[in-house]
């Protein structure tokens, strides 16, 4: 009995022993994710130096601003283009510090394009520590305290904050998820017809993004009506003028889905006419592109452009910002 | 860990044994070390089961 006793020396070598592989699943956590998503568009911001135009926004500026349609458009060429740093399942403040990476290089930027659809721009952001993983990961690594100060968190989830961005396995957990949710639906297919998808996710799951009645999204936008913009959004508008740069707000274009349901509500009309204001007053540009595609086959889902429409919608965006 | 080694432990831990002749001792404190981190590791990957993900591409 005596061999097989669990002494403190024993207890504390197995702990010695758990901590250390821990340490080295940290570094292949960081290692495994050197090149994630939210890292690359960063990396992107930092180095592109020649560009004069850039585009900021989530999976919808991603996946439907075409940079070379859109120099096309705006009659530049390279290496004085275009950048797209749309970055999928972001938000503001996401966008604001992928802004200040791409200012802080000291490159010769003359337009931002911000890409929003909805009600983005006004909604506040609350972030609980369940919705930090993904590209909200960036967050943890990326400025974060200057970050912190354009979400709400409770005072629980700041305090969590602030112990797991020292921890990679913790942060990037997300990456790590996201390899087994894929290898769950592989394996949920088997047998059974496939899901359709496109580079964000399935087609499917998107639409669970938009409101599900038209009567909830009329609520919703006179609610927004009497907010102010969001934090991050001023932020952005401030920095972009501070460097003596124009900021253009682009309403994606929408599936007609979408444009029928929800952007021909009256309050709809009246949310916008008032952000128009809002942006005209702080010198920033709103662009009405949500009906510049029309059909149904240049959209990968209820959200997103597909290659071809957003080579469309880029070549006109690009010839509407090259007229005076 | 011979391939009798791990029907005896997959019987022992499914119950059909109730003893495992090849237990090693609480005094192997690599073993078990290894053992916590294989546990650990396995809830780490699957915690995220109760996620909604819509986006993917991380």
């Amino acid at each position: 009995l005596s061999s097989n006793s669990l002494t403190l020396s024993t207890f504390l070598a197995t702990l010695a022993t758990l901590l250390a592989c821990l340490a080295a699943l940290n570094f292949a956590v960081v290692h495994l994710t050197r090149n994630s998503i939210p890292k690359q568009v960063l990396a992107r911001a930092a180095t592109s130096k020649a560009d004069s135009v850039i585009a900021i926004g989530n999976s919808l500026i991603a996946a439907g601003f075409d940079e070379d349609a859109f120099d096309r458009g705006f009659e530049i060429a390279r290496p004085a283009g275009s950048v797209n740093l749309g970055l999928g399942a972001s938000a503001p403040t996401e966008h604001l510090l992928i802004l200040r990476s791409a200012l802080r290089n000291n490159a010769r930027r003359n337009t931002i394009v911000y890409g929003f659809y909805d009600l983005q721009l006004t909604e506040p952001e609350i972030f609980h520590t369940s919705d930090l993983f993904g590209n909200h990961a960036m967050l943890y690594y990326t400025e974060p305290a200057f970050g912190a100060r354009f979400f709400h968190q409770s005072f629980h989830d700041r305090v969590e904050f602030a112990l797991m961005r020292h921890i990679p396995m913790i942060v990037e957990r997300g990456a790590i998820w996201a390899k087994v949710e894929r290898f769950r639906r592989k394996l949920a297919e088997l047998g059974m017809g496939k899901e359709l998808n496109n580079r964000f996710g399935r087609v499917g799951d998107f639409s669970l993004l938009e409101a599900p009645v038209a009567s909830r999204f009329a609520s919703d936008c006179a609610s927004a009506n009497t907010r102010s913009l969001n934090s991050a959004v001023n932020e952005m508008i401030g920095e972009s003028s501070e460097h003596g740069i124009k900021m253009v707000f682009v309403e994606m274009p929408m599936h007609p889905y979408h444009v029928r349901t929800f952007y021909g509500l009256p309050e709809w009309k009246e949310y916008t006419a008032a952000l128009r204001m809002n942006l005209a007053s702080k010198n920033a540009e709103f662009i009405d592109a949500s009906r510049w595609i029309a059909s149904e086959q240049d959209f990968a889902d209820h959200l997103h452009l597909s290659p071809r429409g957003a080579r469309e919608f880029s070549e006109r965006l690009g010839n509407q910002l090259r007229e005076p | 860990m011979t391939l009798t080694q791990f029907k005896q432990a997959v019987e022992y831990l499914g119950g059909a044994e109730d003893e495992l002749d090849w237990m090693p001792q609480l005094s192997n404190w690599w073993f078990w070390g290894i053992v916590w981190t294989a546990l650990c590791t396995l809830i780490y990957i699957f915690s995220g089961q109760n996620s909604k993900f819509i986006y993917i591409d991380f």
